[in-house]
């Protein structure tokens, strides 16, 4: 028991190591809250689309020494509200408007980061994030993002209910529905660039669909899956955080595989929707 | 997902990591030992030599030795790091157009035979280093995995010693490339092997203010090996333990680190003008020591304060001797 103990203690006496804590419980939770929704909306190419939308906006902060977090932040708002308003034009399909648009500004982005020429080290930080080298400042941003979120969750925690589970009910309540679309994916965005520092534009979607997709199959319920969710995501981020220490491996990655395996542990071991339990029921 | 997109996504994740990663480990010794054989140009009267070398360091070392018969350009611009350079088409016509290419050699320009390749350039390419004997990257002291994955320590100019090595490999391959500049070649580069000695000397004495027991460095990367030979300095350790800033710290080499700056006292972290400090800063202010920012692979432009080798050693001394004599 000490000898856990021991284990838990040695990485959080370094400072480092308690920022990264705090900052992967902070995206570990925050990201569930609004993946609920990604996940019941079939939203997870959308979440995908914006992380690297966001590049461009941080290419752009990097040139001028700006926060990235504040680039990412501009970009992903404007991204979307402009996929929000092409989504309701019909000449094209939404995703393949979102693939056109994603493929585009990634690339736009790598093209201003490559003007830096010696880029090739802090744009492995922005696509794989840097859980390392969260600062002070970085933490005060993301608990400040993550706590705006929640708030404005739990405001229109009704309206986002009607709008995720009966969209002709919205209509028919005469709710704002294309303002609740958009604040949706707005706050989305504000989620992703949350996320950024702990596992980078690349590894974002898994922070935003994996926990949720596994409280889906344990529950139905909005609020019980958010909160499913956020355990698991923060169950995934601190144990992810623990063996990248323990196993020298990238922090982001390892944070990802770690929900990744919770996944597959519910997909087959949960105790309603568990393949398991149904080959066995079958057998039986 | 059919096969073949399966096989895709898999070397698609495979690749992507990859991109952080540019230089591979040496695993012979490197080829420098060797001189190049190199036949005479012949120029135009008039016709100055056109000379590209890899960094504004080797430029400079080359233009005090080719004086005004030759024309030098650097390929990676002050304030970039050439571990990290990442080419451009425009350098491939800088490459294409050179008639002599000066490189700094053990592994520091990973960027360049792609680049020399893709340029299509039968201009020879002549590393400066010829005749160090290099130092081993990391840690000396290791065995078994680590001394298997032989790499060396590019970072040779640090010590103004191997530099006046540069200056005599630079005389011989402009002298077997111009011969009818051999004399000019042999006096401008004696007169710069004077200054060179004489900066020696100054490094020496400025370094002197520090006392025995704070002659220790932690850096952002490994770079600092020669210096820390030829002016009796102990490594600590660094940020990112490699031998170049295109790499990562683990969490535990980060920690261990930390650990090391803590048992011996070190006062400063060390970090080059040409990379991204945030982690070097994260862990002097967790240790709280200083962070003193060296110029250490390219020069500044002209008018900051490093626009010469010389410049450029006489300040780092200077702010190393600052941070760690108080």
């Amino acid at each position: 028991m000490t000898d856990l103990l021991a284990w838990l203690a040695e990485p959080l006496q370094y400072a480092f190591m308690t920022r990264g804590l705090l900052a992967a419980l902070i995206v570990g939770t925050v990201c569930q809250v609004l993946g609920a929704y990604v996940v019941l909306r079939g939203m997870a190419f959308f979440g995908d689309a914006l992380a690297h939308i966001i590049l461009p906006g941080v290419a752009v902060a990097y040139l001028l020494g700006w926060p990235l977090g504040v680039g990412a932040l501009i970009a992903g708002i404007l991204a979307a509200v402009g996929i929000g308003a092409l989504s309701q034009r019909r000449e094209i399909k939404e995703d393949t408007a979102m693939g056109v648009i994603f493929a585009g500004a990634f690339a736009l982005g790598i093209a201003l980061l490559s003007t830096q020429r010696s880029y090739a080290v802090d744009l492995s930080h922005i696509l794989f994030g840097n859980l390392l080298g969260v600062s002070t400042g970085d933490l005060w941003l993301m608990g400040g993002l993550a706590a705006l979120v929640i708030l404005l969750v739990v405001a229109f925690y009704k309206e986002f209910l009607v709008l995720s589970f009966d969209p002709v009910l919205a209509v028919t309540l005469r709710l704002p529905v294309t303002f609740l679309k958009n604040l949706l994916l707005v706050l989305i965005a504000v989620v992703i660039v949350t996320s950024l520092q702990a596992v980078g534009v690349a590894l974002v979607l898994a922070m935003l669909v994996t926990p949720a997709a596994s409280a889906y199959l344990l529950t139905r319920r909005l609020p019980a899956m958010m909160a499913l969710g956020a355990a698991l995501g923060a169950a995934g981020a601190v144990i992810g955080l623990y063996l990248s220490y323990y196993w020298n491996l990238a922090s982001g990655p390892a944070i990802v595989l770690t929900e990744t395996v919770l996944f597959f542990v519910v997909l087959l071991f949960g105790p309603s929707r568990g393949l398991l339990w149904r080959r066995r029921a079958a057998t039986a | 997902m059919s096969a073949r997109r399966w096989v895709g996504t898999v070397l698609m994740a495979l690749l992507l990591p990859m991109a952080g990663c540019t230089g591979l480990p040496a695993q012979t010794p490197p080829t420098e030992t060797t001189p190049k054989v190199l036949h005479p140009i012949a120029l135009g009267p008039g016709e100055r030599l056109r000379v590209l070398a890899t960094t504004s360091i080797v430029a400079d070392v080359v233009a005090a030795v080719g004086g005004t018969r030759v024309e030098v350009s650097a390929l990676v611009p002050p304030g970039v790091d050439p571990h990290a350079f990442e080419p451009t088409p425009q350098d491939a016509r800088s490459v294409a157009e050179a008639q002599v290419v000066f490189e700094n050699g053990l592994g520091l320009e990973a960027f360049l035979g792609d680049l020399v390749q893709s340029a299509g350039t039968g201009a020879p390419v002549v590393s400066v280093s010829v005749g160090i004997e290099p130092l081993r990257a990391g840690n000396p002291a290791a065995e078994g995995e680590t001394a298997a994955r032989a790499e060396w320590d590019p970072h040779v100019w640090l010590d103004p010693q191997n530099v006046i090595l540069w200056t005599q490999a630079i005389e011989a391959a402009l002298t077997a490339l111009d011969p009818p500049g051999a004399a000019d070649y042999a006096q401008a580069a004696e007169d710069y092997r004077l200054e060179l000695r004489a900066l020696d000397t100054e490094v020496e004495a400025i370094l002197a203010a520090i006392p025995e027991g704070q002659r220790r460095l932690v850096t952002d990367h490994e770079e600092f090996a020669y210096f820390a030979r030829r002016y009796g300095f102990e490594i600590v350790g660094a940020v990112i333990p490699a031998p170049s800033a295109a790499a990562e710290p683990s969490a535990r080499e980060l920690a261990a680190l930390e650990d090391a700056i803590r048992s011996t006292g070190v006062q400063a972290v060390f970090v080059s003008s040409v990379v991204t400090p945030a982690l070097a800063r994260q862990l002097a202010e967790d240790t709280g020591i200083q962070l003193v920012s060296l110029y250490t692979h390219s020069l500044s432009d002209n008018s900051g304060p490093a626009p010469s080798y010389l410049a450029l050693m006489r300040l780092n001394a200077r702010l190393i001797a600052e941070a760690l004599a108080g």
